[in-house]
């Protein structure tokens, strides 16, 4: 009674998927670690949704001020626009090192020459770095030049000049990142991210399944049965790719609910993706797990230790990543010959995924071919490698 | 039967078999002796087809392990020196696994995994998993990997090592029974008294050839002594003398 080889993969590839089911590593990098990078953007969204947006020209905002009675019009103009006044720090020192620590977002000097003038010149403390100062730090400014021009133009009036001539140029702004881009910048995010965990998610098994049986001395048992070396390594690359599947999907469905709850807490950021768009990206990077996978055999294959392959295998997610969070900041979209470069053209089709472009069908069959192409030749240096005798003689 | 013939291997500078010859015959326990680094272990492993000779050959019921290494693989039953256990697979677990890999399937191959837990001794553990079992379970359950697919050929390193009394007594019974059923079973030990309890025929390694080979009763007579360890002893000082 023999079976085939098909059933003898079956049989590997059951036995291995059993086995990490019941490994608490393997589950936590397929089911717990893919929640991890969502949260994180998710959470950032949200957070710059806070700090950053809201219709403002209807909230108050409080400023500290000193010496608001030398120009009592400017004190005016601003309480008309929802600018209310407290008492600044007395000393220099105090005020500077209040906005240098957060405590105060601005503080607004307006200097005893300003006095009964037309034209004087006020100090305002920022601190730029803080990103939750910007708010406040920018409308005022903004009210502050608001009322210079009005200024300029009454002037201009008395001077029988034409309205406008001491401001020439007005600049209306109408800033679209704060209703719409800064969820974009987010969800341009997700990319490197779902790639990183696609190298990451079978890693475990990956290593386990390898190096770690020939550790553990189970190995020989194994080879002692009846089965093409190569069909062997094939179902644990097989079982491991399982394992990023289900990493990947639990990751995309992550980024999906927990940006969709992030923009659910404002009515004014751009909405996530569709699940459709979810579902493409899932099948673009099935190449990309083939590839993921096909690689860290290859390296585990090779390596003398599970302490060794650990290294390699744990660095290795990262190179891949890389381009990917370039790409964050300044977007690439694919041609014939990068869609065609194993792992990237996949980034770079997902990208345009993410973006709510179309995809080109040529693009997706170039960079389908050359990463399953790429894959299975690294596969098969895996299993020639896997076929030596080193690889199970240990010592 | 499991036949070896000029069997040599190198692994770089060592030479760990030299033109090794033996014969281990049905119905009969071969023991393979000789000190650490004799080349017993990568004798064994040429016969499982886990490496390859450099010249000579190694055949089990006549197939030659290294061109035919399934065939022959499926008329061995092997219980390695390290037992190798996955520890989130029960001990039923692990021997299902190798006997499906041998091509058992259903109600059948499930007859055979229940006797031979029966038969090892092993129904209190049986739906354990397998981490944290003690040397003798570790065995009792390599050795069900080993006999699942009720194969003709038996190799078995160092069977007892590190076992309690009753197991070794248990296994040393295992071993008469497969005997008296017509089974060819070749084992390595360092225990003497094992050897001499259960061994019919013994060939004496050293530097990767044989240097004796017989019954115990033969061995006893060659050298001169009673006691097998001292046989063992005076065979090695002989041959190392006649090397020198």
């Amino acid at each position: 009674m023999t079976s085939t080889w098909f059933t003898r993969v079956g049989i590997v590839f059951g036995k291995e998927v059993r086995d990490h089911s019941r490994d608490r590593r393997s589950l936590l990098l397929a089911l717990i670690y893919p929640m991890l990078g969502p949260l994180l953007v998710a959470g950032g969204l949200f957070l710059a949704s806070k700090t950053l947006q809201g219709d403002f020209r209807q909230q108050h905002i409080e400023i500290p001020v000193i010496g608001l009675e030398n120009a009592p019009a400017l004190a005016a103009y601003l309480q008309d626009k929802n600018v209310r006044f407290r008492t600044a720090p007395a000393t220099p020192a105090e005020r500077e090192d209040a906005v240098r620590q957060g405590r105060l977002p601005v503080v607004m000097i307006v200097p005893l020459s300003a006095k009964g003038q037309e034209r004087f010149s006020v100090e305002l403390i920022t601190n730029l770095g803080r990103v939750d100062n910007l708010r406040v730090t920018s409308r005022l400014r903004a009210l502050i030049n608001a009322y210079n021009e009005k200024i300029a133009d009454e002037l201009a009036k008395k001077a029988g000049l034409a309205e406008g001539y001491g401001a020439p140029i007005k600049i209306t702004q109408t800033n679209v990142a704060q209703d719409a881009n800064i969820a974009v910048f987010f969800y341009n995010m997700m990319p490197p991210l779902v790639i990183f965990m696609i190298f990451l998610g079978g890693v475990h098994l990956a290593i386990d399944t390898t190096v770690g049986e020939r550790e553990r001395g189970s190995l020989e048992p194994l080879l002692l049965a009846p089965m093409e070396r190569g069909g062997l390594l094939l179902a644990k690359a097989l079982a491991a790719l399982a394992f990023t599947a289900v990493t990947t999907v639990v990751n995309l469905a992550a980024f999906r609910v927990f940006m969709g709850m992030a923009v659910a807490s404002s009515d004014r950021l751009a909405a996530p993706p569709g699940w459709e768009v979810f579902a493409q990206v899932f099948l673009i990077a099935i190449p990309l797990m083939a590839f993921a996978v096909a690689l860290q055999m290859a390296l585990a294959v090779i390596t003398k230790s599970m302490k060794e392959a650990q290294i390699y295998l744990g660095l290795l997610p990262l190179i891949p990543a890389l381009p990917g969070m370039v790409m964050v900041f300044s977007p690439l979209n694919p041609t014939d010959l990068t869609a065609g470069i194993p792992v990237l053209g996949q980034m770079l089709l997902i990208n345009q995924l993410v973006a709510g472009q179309a995809l080109d069908p040529l693009h997706v069959v170039i960079a389908t071919l050359s990463t399953v192409i790429s894959a299975g030749l690294i596969f098969a240096l895996a299993a020639k490698w896997f076929r030596r005798e080193k690889m199970f003689v240990l010592g | 039967m499991i036949e070896i013939e000029n069997l040599s291997k190198r692994f770089g500078d060592v030479q760990a078999l030299n033109d090794l010859s033996f014969c281990a015959a049905d119905g009969r326990v071969t023991g393979l002796i000789g000190p650490n680094g004799a080349g017993k272990t990568t004798a064994f492993r040429i016969v499982y087809g886990l490496l390859s000779p450099d010249s000579g050959g190694a055949r089990v019921d006549g197939i030659d392990a290294a061109s035919e290494r399934m065939a022959a693989q499926r008329q061995l039953g092997v219980l390695p020196d390290v037992r190798g256990l996955y520890p989130r697979l029960t001990a039923r677990e692990h021997i299902r696994y190798f006997g499906r890999l041998h091509g058992g399937e259903g109600a059948a191959l499930e007859a055979d995994i229940d006797d031979l837990i029966q038969r090892l001794g092993m129904t209190e553990f049986a739906d354990r998993l397998a981490k944290g079992f003690s040397r003798g379970q570790e065995l009792k359950v390599a050795l069900g990997r080993a006999l699942v697919h009720r194969p003709r050929n038996l190799i078995l390193d160092e069977p007892t090592n590190g076992l309690d009394v009753m197991s070794s007594r248990a296994v040393r019974h295992l071993i008469a029974d497969m005997k008296a059923l017509g089974h060819c079973i070749l084992i390595s030990s360092h225990i003497m008294s094992e050897v001499s309890l259960l061994c019919d025929h013994l060939v004496i390694v050293q530097a990767g050839r044989a240097v004796a080979s017989g019954t115990p009763d033969e061995l006893r007579a060659q050298t001169g002594a009673d006691d097998l360890e001292e046989v063992f002893v005076r065979v090695l000082d002989s041959s190392g003398a006649s090397g020198s």
